[in-house]
């Protein structure tokens, strides 16, 4: 197996990784802060996959169309986003684990269901925009330069929320409120705005994914299971509510998974869930994580 | 002696009172009372669009059929029920259509799970199902039942039909690799294209064969693998939004010059658009580009006209099938499920894909598979095929000897 056909590989991670970490990065946000395992993440994704192909369709106009699309399906989520937190989630912070997940996974059944209603069982796709419709060559192998522009977004996302976490006056305050969050709201701190917005965000970076993933691949019924269930690989590898989990995570599951493809596609899938089974006995917070106080 | 007189009154009298109750239950039910469909669809993930299309073929079968007063001048009654795709909820419901409802016959399911599980219910339940959708050759081979009867292509005539086309397309590929979704369907359709091209070519070689997940979003690390193997040929029974994705990732890095053939049926072509690829080879089980005859077009019109979009094959098998349960019951002249399944052994019938017949030995329909070449068309807003090759089910389906060995070994006896 020559060298260049590992590094071709490699690279299919690579994109497969970038793709994990759009998502997951939002759910381990909500979660580091919020305390809640949304497990409706991937519901919202799955909504602004299908909202972008409907904005997409109506706005028709092809060179800008898709990008505009996609920012707009993004924002729809995040105002969707406001509706579930305040209606939903601000009830549930002091519950228990079990209460929440229910809940959350009810919003999955919802999602579902209006998906259903409102684009039926069809799977839909739209063309790759412009210009990422070809390929790059990499060392003579062709790239499809569509993953470049996701592996971007996903750096993009990475310094955006590093930017954000680590750099600003409103990072701080999320990391603090994520330690102790009576502490913040002794400070003055309206902790439940913060907690919407916290939300709100990580809706956005949901509808934003799901869109971004629909000229990838197609849209359907079924994806937001699909994702969420690696996504929560990444986020248990990782560490929950850790940026650079989350980047460690998508890259350890994306890189896993293409080379189990190449090497033992019978057990490509089993070798990602064999990695967080071992994280799991070592360091049961996760990579990154930090041990449940 | 009087006594005697008495006791032959009372025997009398009550064999007359016998006679006229046994008569009027026997008259009940066949004046005018509707014969009773059950439907079952999974709407739930993939399937949910085909059960939704499927059923909308259904109806309009059976509106077609009360509008001429119905099947041995009785109507048609369907009741649709939803499996959510999952085993104990198919059951419950497959019990509730056979116990509650009293259904005579039964139509679907999508998927060969909740097939599987429902065909040994209504086996026990003596209640005849015909299969518009699922085509795992198990439910006719492995576990076959006599209240099952097939009309879509299974896996192993649709593969071994579509291997022959590859064949007969790039007859000096002897490297291959695979990609097939990882359930009971991609394993059977794979397992017969590995028998049939070793047939074919006896020197013929599988260097890899990738199964992804059905539902799978991402295939790039599947293309490179295989595209890493340098193969010949690729076959694949990807599917539906699996293989819309696969597609669009593939294009990028150049995999379609390698000769490719997958299930590129109507709603695939339809999502692709504009990527479809052109050159590269498709299988399907019968819609109206892939067999234009008149009994199809008007379909198509009409089906058009109802629900403002074509026609995929779902539709017209169900669509057959429903034909295919009249034409059983006119010939037995009953809708007694034993002498319904008598007469569908052997029947000749002509439905939208053609004709075709039902095998006495183990209910599978001798129905088409159909292979072609992407192409443009400027009839269509989307690609279809070209080099069209309708296969009759004759020429595909297990060998009866062949399934006979199968059934020594899965406990079958007929």
């Amino acid at each position: 197996m020559s060298l260049d056909v590992l590094f071709n590989q490699f690279m299919s991670g690579i994109a497969r990784a970038a793709m994990l970490f759009l998502v997951a990065s939002g759910l381990s946000l909500t979660f580091g802060v919020l305390r809640i395992l949304n497990f409706a993440h991937g519901s919202l994704y799955m909504l602004g996959a299908f909202l972008s192909y409907t904005l997409w369709k109506s706005l028709l106009t092809p060179a800008l169309g898709f990008y505009l699309a996609a920012i707009l399906a993004a924002i729809i989520m995040g105002f969707f986003g406001i509706i579930i937190e305040f209606f939903l989630l601000r009830r549930l912070y002091a519950r228990g684990w079990p209460e929440q997940l229910l809940a959350t996974y009810a919003i999955v059944l919802i999602i579902t269901d209006i998906v259903k209603y409102g684009w039926g069982g069809e799977f839909l796709s739209i063309p790759r925009p412009k210009p990422f419709t070809g390929a790059v060559f990499l060392f003579g192998f062709p790239f499809p330069s569509y993953n470049f522009f996701i592996i971007l977004l996903g750096l993009g996302l990475v310094i955006f929320l590093w930017w954000l976490v680590y750099r600003t006056r409103l990072g701080d305050i999320i990391r603090a409120a994520a330690r102790d969050r009576e502490m913040v709201s002794a400070l003055g701190i309206s902790i439940p705005r913060l907690f919407t917005w916290i939300f709100v965000l990580g809706a956005l970076i949901a509808g934003l994914s799901g869109a971004v993933t629909a000229p990838f691949g197609s849209v359907a019924l079924g994806m937001d299971i699909e994702i969420i269930v690696e996504c929560f690989a990444v986020v248990v590898i990782g560490g929950m509510g850790s940026l650079p989990g989350t980047l460690l995570g998508s890259f350890i599951v994306g890189e896993v998974y293409a080379f189990g493809i190449m090497f033992k596609p019978e057990l490509a899938l089993a070798f990602i869930f064999m990695v967080m089974a071992v994280v799991l006995i070592i360091r049961p917070w996760g990579i990154f994580g930090k041990p449940e106080r | 002696m009087r006594k005697f007189i008495f006791l032959l009154g009372m025997v009398v009298l009550a064999s007359f009172l016998l006679t006229a109750e046994v008569g009027s239950q026997a008259k009940k039910p066949t004046q005018k009372e509707p014969i009773k469909i059950g439907s079952i669809c999974d709407f739930a993930g993939p399937c949910y669009m085909y059960c939704e299309t499927g059923l909308n073929g259904l109806r309009i079968a059976i509106e077609e059929i009360n509008a001429k007063g119905g099947i041995l001048g009785r109507k048609l009654d369907l009741i649709v029920r939803d499996t959510e795709m999952k085993v104990d909820v198919a059951v419950r419901e497959l019990k509730d259509l056979i116990l509650r409802e009293k259904v005579n016959f039964l139509i679907g399911p999508c998927s060969s799970g909740t097939g599987l599980a429902m065909q040994v219910v209504h086996s026990e339940y003596k209640v005849l199902r015909i299969s518009a959708i699922a085509n795992t050759e198990a439910m006719t081979v492995d576990k076959f039942s006599p209240y099952f009867v097939q009309v879509v292509p299974n896996t192993y005539m649709e593969a071994t039909a579509n291997t022959r086309y590859l064949h007969k397309k790039v007859p000096n590929a002897k490297k291959f690799c695979t990609i097939a979704p990882d359930y009971e369907f991609g394993r059977r359709e794979e397992a017969a294209f590995a028998d049939e091209i070793k047939r074919l070519v006896p020197d013929a070689e599988i260097l890899y064969q990738a199964w992804p997940k059905p539902g799978e979003k991402d295939f790039t690390a599947f293309i490179t693998a295989i595209m890493a193997k340098k193969p010949d040929a690729v076959h694949s029974s990807l599917f539906g939004g699996d293989l819309v994705a696969f597609t669009k990732q593939a294009a990028p890095y150049g995999f379609f010059n390698i000769p490719f053939i997958a299930l590129y049926d109507l709603p695939v072509l339809m999502a692709l658009g504009p990527d479809a690829p052109e050159g590269t080879f498709g299988f399907g089980r019968g819609c109206f580009f892939m067999d234009p005859n008149p009994k199809m077009m008007a379909f198509v019109d009409k089906f058009k006209k109802a629900r403002g979009t074509y026609p995929d094959a779902w539709a017209v098998q169900n669509y057959d099938a429903m034909y295919l349960l009249k034409a059983a019951i006119e010939k037995a002249k009953t809708t007694d499920t034993e002498a319904v399944i008598k007469a569908i052994e052997g029947i000749p019938f002509e439905g939208l894909r053609g004709k075709f017949t039902i095998r006495p030995l183990d209910h599978m329909g001798t129905v088409p598979c159909y292979q072609g070449t992407i192409a443009k068309d400027p009839n269509y807003p989307f690609k279809i095929w070209k080099d069209i090759v309708r296969v009759p089910g004759e020429e595909v389906i297990r060998p009866e000897e062949s399934v006979r060995e199968i059934w020594k070994k899965t406990g079958v006896v007929r």
